[in-house]
């Protein structure tokens, strides 16, 4: 019975998918063609979203400088679960044109972990769109995981965060208490690094909010 | 969230508030974001807040070969990436003492005015969305791809060309290629009745853009501020004209001007200068066949080319404002130092923050949108 529930909802859940509208790279200026008339996304389903608690995919187009990398960390905490993180563009699977930056965050799965790359520099809107689709199959299919993955090695994503952003690195979600909540706790869930965090753990006063 | 997180925040004692404008916005023009105090919707403070997108620009060419810089240069304005490159070649041909052939010059403004067009096109559907008109937009990003196309053919990519080289550019023009020009300006012209009827003499349009975010001349002038931004302000200051670079002197165009400084007057300066790009381009269409010879000088095995020691200087009109290179070479072979004058970083920090100062907290999207702030080219 749980099956056929769950084929349902990943049917279901395929067929309308909000993308969050943030653009941290080039690879963003791809995206107003692939949303408009020309290659029209809305066609499968998809529509983008401006806020990080309805969206559904994570797109993070393109180079993230640290600055900007912490704000995608605490969007993607923000965002609810089942959650699917596309990197767009060959910045985001080794570093590209950018490897050798001072600014710039060279792969993305370090931080989170991600479902599906688009490589190319830029990727065409046709290539978005094939990624799209090859998303939508792999919901459909039960296999878009990626969002698992973070609950159970937290320890190992929140390390290399740590490692990035100081030992005094925290975001206001509990994200411990949530992989307890869904059942998700696993051997990389809690480690030196949880620890750590829970050393300097603090309630976060609005002004430290601005990170 | 954790329930120990929730903090009971002391609200000041009036209607105040503060307000994160972006990075994460729908209203906000690339990566960027403004802290934005209110009283109201009266906007009373705006910080700008940058640097999302720097990647270290000026510090990553000193450590590459002068060419492979050319593949660098475009990311630095995504929107209108051709006058990076062909900017970054005239300085380092300054420096080299290289001459371009005529023809690839005629080639080189093609790919410039069509990138105008192209860059104006999609601010014009920007502008239009942050005034609640979507159809525009709509309108502009497809009209936009009208010319990615021509881009794709010509040079091998929609977006970032990386088709100059110092010493001229890569390719012959594809076999017809100047018909399918011609066809896309005159689809481009003939839509633009069409522009002026849903947007730009729209009521809903003319009234919210009217008065918003004036820039007087001499403010424009003390902060810097170049390109349309400059001449909607009532100053016909144009690189082109004034300091002209490749053929443009051999060119017939006019610098149009508007007098009132407003986001309405800047958009309608775009709008004719859409106009004199196409009327530029159909002149290069036009003289481009009789136009024979080489498309590049030849420069010598470019991973190991050293440039002479020196130091240049080289500007162009991008469609936000000036453009500049100001390249320093030792001698090896890489630069030793580049510096890139961006035209938007004059325009979208301080003078964003003025403007935006006593305005209503809606009008602060389209402020941002009228001035075509490019925020990947503030950051660098
Ligand atoms: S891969 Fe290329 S287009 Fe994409 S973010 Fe990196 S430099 Fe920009």
């Amino acid at each position: 019975m749980s099956r056929v529930f769950d084929e349902l909802t990943n049917f279901a859940r395929a067929r309308s998918l909000f993308i969050l509208h943030y653009c941290t790279g080039c690879g963003a200026i791809e995206l107003p063609p692939v949303m408009t008339s020309r290659f029209d996304m809305e066609r499968l389903g998809v529509s983008p979203m401006v806020t990080p608690r309805q969206a559904d995919i994570l797109l993070v187009t393109g180079y993230v400088s640290i600055k900007t990398l912490k704000r995608v960390m605490l969007t993607y905490e923000q965002m609810g679960s089942p959650k699917y993180v596309i990197g767009i563009c060959s910045c985001t699977v080794n570093g590209g044109m950018y490897w050798q930056s001072y600014a710039t965050a060279k792969r993305l799965d370090e931080y989170m972990p991600v479902d599906l790359y688009i490589a190319g520099c830029m990727p065409r809107p046709e290539a978005v769109i094939s990624g799209l689709r090859e998303l939508m199959k792999k919901i459909e299919q039960g296999e878009a995981n990626s969002w698992k993955e973070y609950y159970r090695n937290y320890d190992y994503y929140l390390g290399n965060q740590q490692h990035l952003f100081g030992d005094q690195w925290q975001t206001p979600v509990d994200v411990i208490g949530e992989a307890e909540h869904y059942g998700l706790v696993g051997d990389g869930t809690r480690g030196e690094h949880t620890a750590l965090l829970e050393q300097v753990q603090h309630p976060l006063k609005p002004l430290e909010m601005r990170l | 969230m954790r329930a120990e997180n929730y903090q009971q925040i002391n609200h000041p004692p009036s209607h105040a508030f503060e307000l994160n404008f972006g990075p994460n916005h729908p209203g906000i023009e690339g990566n960027y974001a403004l802290q934005v105090q209110v009283e109201g919707d009266t906007v009373v403070q705006a910080r700008a807040d940058g640097g999302y997108l720097h990647r270290g620009f000026e510090k990553l060419m000193e450590q590459r070969l002068w060419i492979q810089n050319i593949a660098l240069v475009p990311r630095i304005c995504v929107p209108d990436p051709s006058p990076m490159e062909v900017c970054y070649s005239m300085a380092v041909e300054q420096i080299a003492g290289i001459e371009v052939p005529e023809r690839a010059q005629w080639i080189r403004v093609m790919q410039l005015e069509l990138s105008r067009i192209a860059a104006h096109l999609f601010t014009f559907g920007g502008h239009a969305a942050t005034t609640g008109m979507y159809s525009p937009m709509f309108w502009g990003v497809a009209d936009r791809d009208l010319i990615l196309d021509l881009f794709e053919e010509f040079t091998g990519g929609r977006i970032y060309s990386i088709y100059n080289l110092p010493g001229g550019v890569r390719r012959e023009l594809p076999e017809g290629f100047l018909q399918r020009v011609t066809d896309t300006l005159d689809y481009i012209e003939s839509r633009l009745p069409d522009y002026d009827d849903l947007f730009f003499k729209n009521r809903v349009f003319i009234k919210r853009a009217k008065g918003v975010g004036v820039t007087e001349q001499a403010m424009a002038l003390e902060y810097g501020v170049t390109g349309p931004n400059l001449r909607a302000a009532g100053l016909p200051f144009d690189v082109r004209r004034d300091d002209p670079y490749l053929v443009y002197e051999q060119l017939e165009f006019e610098v149009p001007t508007e007098e009132a400084g407003d986001a309405w007057a800047r958009t309608l300066v775009r709008r004719s200068e859409l106009i004199e790009s196409i009327r530029i381009v159909r002149q290069v269409v036009a003289a481009l066949p009789d136009i024979g010879g080489p498309l590049r000088t030849p420069i010598p095995n470019p991973l190991a080319w050293r440039v002479p020691a020196g130091e240049s200087y080289a500007r162009v009109e991008s469609s936000k404002g000036e453009l500049a290179y100001y390249v320093v070479s030792d001698g090896s072979e890489k630069p030793w130092r580049v510096h890139v004058r961006g035209p938007s970083s004059m325009h979208a920090v301080q003078v964003l923050e003025e403007l935006v100062k006593g305005g209503r907290i809606e009008d602060v999207a389209q402020t941002m949108f009228s001035l075509d702030a490019c925020p990947p080219e503030v950051d660098r």
